[in-house]
């Protein structure tokens, strides 16, 4: 029994960080319809600006400052390959766009700040907490807590504000919120910049457990791609319960199948979730009318 | 008419003068290896060595009066890249040798283009044990792939007698899922199978991953008393990391790379204690090794080599071939492979020193015996064992047909 608990909880950990990364997929999707396949690179981007800050100004207030960096960030990836595209209704430019800036943001890390995988100092002791029988780092807890906060702040940024409001107005219907009188471009060029933001904020959030380097992100955007299209693309909540869903399923198989297969479960989960609810498992079935 | 005349002479003196100069055009030696990516710690180091070897070389006279001249290219720990570089190297900058190779995926997919030219490529680093069997006889008539670095076979093995000699019986195997690392496990199985074990646990995870806890978990739950790791340096120490999460100790003992200094900064204190074969300790206690030491930090104004295994084994390859060079009195390929498995003189490198290290069936110039356990302690690797490390100053030459 404790054992099982101790690969859930680790399953739950890794759950989280894709989580985290996949909650960027969704922002951008809402509003616009499209992703920024760069996501790995803008977390990795955002782990190295942290990791060059930290000695200055320590992990707590070197946060503000990457989440400032991400920002301006997602700005420049909407600016130069999402909304050429969108604008001359191309359906696909963006893909190559936001992959190719993805690549140069990639390169650019590996001159600045070399190859090697680095070492992210942790802002929490590196022992392991003792909770019934698991063993947690507290840089796990602060994963699991640091990404839910983060989700909650976007959810009520989104109900609350003004600017919020014009968001979800977007993504409910993006004519309509034209015609309402809301810029919807900015509204777009917004969320990018938060989808950005968290996946900047990600990044300095998992690095300690992870390693930093330029390509810290490739695997982990796929697998958080994955978690977007599991729990459904558009949903918040679809994503926590996506990524949760796929940390514990490789963890549960490495232990009970093989570590050889760990990744298979996730996949196979995939596909069927694409051939039963394309939309995903808390996606919002849509009848488009053509 | 005079005017001619002299213009002739003038001319004749001229192309008399150069003569010289081109007897002393430099030998150029190819040098590549990953400069960049996860794996350059290694290349680097290797790099450096080699480049400190050639500069000595260079300031003592030359070979055959002629300097010599490293070309270097970055591989990127890529097969497809080294492919492209060796045959750079052979056809445009026509090499006379090449040194390097620290993938093994890499030495593979790039030396055929050298035993196609009949250019001898001097492994310093890569540790697959096929490499120096990819042309071997009956199939070939020569190999022109030469090894100096302690191969999978070795390591596997001293990893595998370590473990025993330590009085473990259940063995649990962590293995990355590269050629390297799925390599190396084969190996390792292999020869716990010949000394009639069978590992508790054999498991594998993949470059970069996160969470160590499944594989961990079933080594522990399979009873292991010890961990044999086959992966570089990052990996490794997420392993160590992960043990250190589940509060779970018991000894681990690595393939070569947690000498790496990726190993050491990831890992931090959890790396405590963690061995691995290694072919060359930091220490200064023959007059060589001092030397080569102090030149190295102070070049490079460093206090460590990121990776001193791939820094003195690349210093050494230069030596070797410079030696094989200067015996076969030329540049030709055929001629430096057969002085390569005949060499006359000794050759003092900071390894070992070199007593006829290759025969035409033998390319690898490291034995078991030259193989030492070192032990990572507070970010540095000492020697594992007291007596290696009270017999630090004693030459560890090669055992005659022990490969």
């Amino acid at each position: 029994m404790a054992i099982l608990l101790q690969l859930i909880a680790s399953g739950v950990a890794v759950g989280m960080i894709y989580a985290a990364i996949a909650f960027g997929y969704q922002l951008t999707f809402a509003t616009s319809k499209t992703l920024n396949f760069g996501q790995g690179e803008a977390l990795a981007l955002g782990a190295l600006f942290g990791l060059t800050l930290v000695p200055f100004i320590g992990y707590w207030l070197m946060i503000p400052l990457v989440l400032v960096f991400g920002f301006a960030l997602g700005a420049v990836v909407e600016r130069l390959g999402v909304r050429p595209a969108v604008k001359i209704k191309s359906e696909y430019g963006w893909i190559m766009a936001t992959i190719a800036l993805g690549i140069i943001f990639k390169n650019v890390a590996e001159n600045i700040w070399g190859r090697d995988d680095l070492k992210f100092p942790s802002p929490l002791p590196e022992t392991a907490l003792q909770v019934g029988g698991v063993r947690i780092l507290p840089m796990e807890l602060l994963i699991v807590a640091g990404a839910l906060l983060m989700m909650l702040a976007v959810e009520i940024f989104n109900r609350k504000s003004i600017w919020g409001k014009a968001v979800v107005a977007t993504s409910n219907d993006i004519d309509a919120a034209g015609l309402m009188g809301i810029n919807t471009q900015k509204v777009i060029t917004l969320s990018y910049s938060i989808s950005a933001m968290t996946a900047a904020f990600a990044g300095v959030l998992v690095a300690p457990v992870t390693l930093t380097g330029a390509t810290m992100g490739s695997v982990l955007a796929l697998k958080a791609f994955a978690v977007a299209i599991i729990g459904g693309l558009e949903s918040g909540l679809g994503v926590i319960v996506g990524g949760l869903i796929l940390g514990v399923a490789e963890t549960l198989t490495g232990f009970y199948i093989s570590t050889g297969y760990k990744d298979v479960p996730g996949l196979i989960l995939l596909l069927v979730v694409l051939s039963i609810r394309p939309v995903g498992l808390f996606g919002k079935a849509v009848i488009k009318k053509v | 008419m005079v005017f001619a005349g002299r213009a002739v002479a003038a001319a004749l003196l001229l192309s008399v003068a150069m003569l010289p100069a081109q007897a002393a055009d430099p030998i150029k030696i190819g040098l590549s290896g990953p400069f960049t990516g996860g794996s350059s710690s290694m290349g680097v180091s290797m790099r450096d060595g080699a480049k400190l070897a050639a500069a000595e070389i260079n300031k003592a006279g030359g070979v055959l009066g002629r300097p010599i001249q490293l070309v270097e290219r970055d591989d990127e720990a890529k097969n497809e890249v080294g492919a492209q570089v060796a045959q750079e190297l052979i056809n445009k900058e026509k090499v006379v040798a090449s040194v390097g190779f620290i993938n093994t995926g890499v030495a593979l997919a790039a030396q055929r283009f050298y035993q196609e030219a009949e250019i001898p490529v001097f492994n310093n680093v890569a540790t697959g044990t096929i490499i120096t069997n990819q042309f071997k006889e009956p199939d070939y008539d020569a190999n022109y792939v030469f090894r100096n670095s302690a191969y999978d076979v070795l390591q596997a093995g001293l990893m595998v007698d370590e473990a025993l000699a330590q009085g473990h019986k259940k063995i649990a195997v962590l293995a990355d899922s590269t050629n390297y690392g799925q390599l190396g496990r084969e190996d390792i199985e292999k020869y716990l199978a010949t000394k009639n074990v069978k590992p508790v646990a054999v498991e594998k995870f993949n470059i970069k991953d996160v969470d160590m806890t499944a594989q961990l978990l079933k080594a522990q739950q399979a009873g292991a008393e010890v961990i044999l790791a086959y992966g570089i340096g990052p990996e490794l120490a997420q392993i160590t990391n992960g043990m250190a999460k589940l509060g779970w100790k018991v000894p681990m003992i690595t393939s070569w790379p947690s000498s790496m200094q990726s190993f050491i900064d990831i890992a931090g204190a959890n790396g405590n204690g963690v061995i691995m074969p290694q072919t060359f300790i930091e220490d200064q206690t023959l007059p060589k090794r001092k030397a080569f030491l102090e030149n190295y930090y102070k070049t490079y104004g460093v206090t460590k080599i990121p990776t001193p295994v791939a820094g003195a084994q690349g210093y050494d390859s230069i030596y070797l071939l410079a030696a094989a060079i200067k015996q076969a009195g030329g540049t030709d390929g055929v001629k430096i492979r057969t002085a390569l498995e005949n060499l006359n003189e000794k050759v003092e490198g900071v390894v070992t020193t070199y007593d006829k290290p290759f025969t035409a069936k033998d390319h690898n110039a490291i034995s078991r015996n030259m193989v030492v356990f070192g032990k990572v302690q507070d970010g540095k690797i000492v020697y594992a064992k007291d007596e290696d490390a009270k017999n630090a100053g004693v030459v560890r030459v090669k055992e005659k047909s022990s490969n």
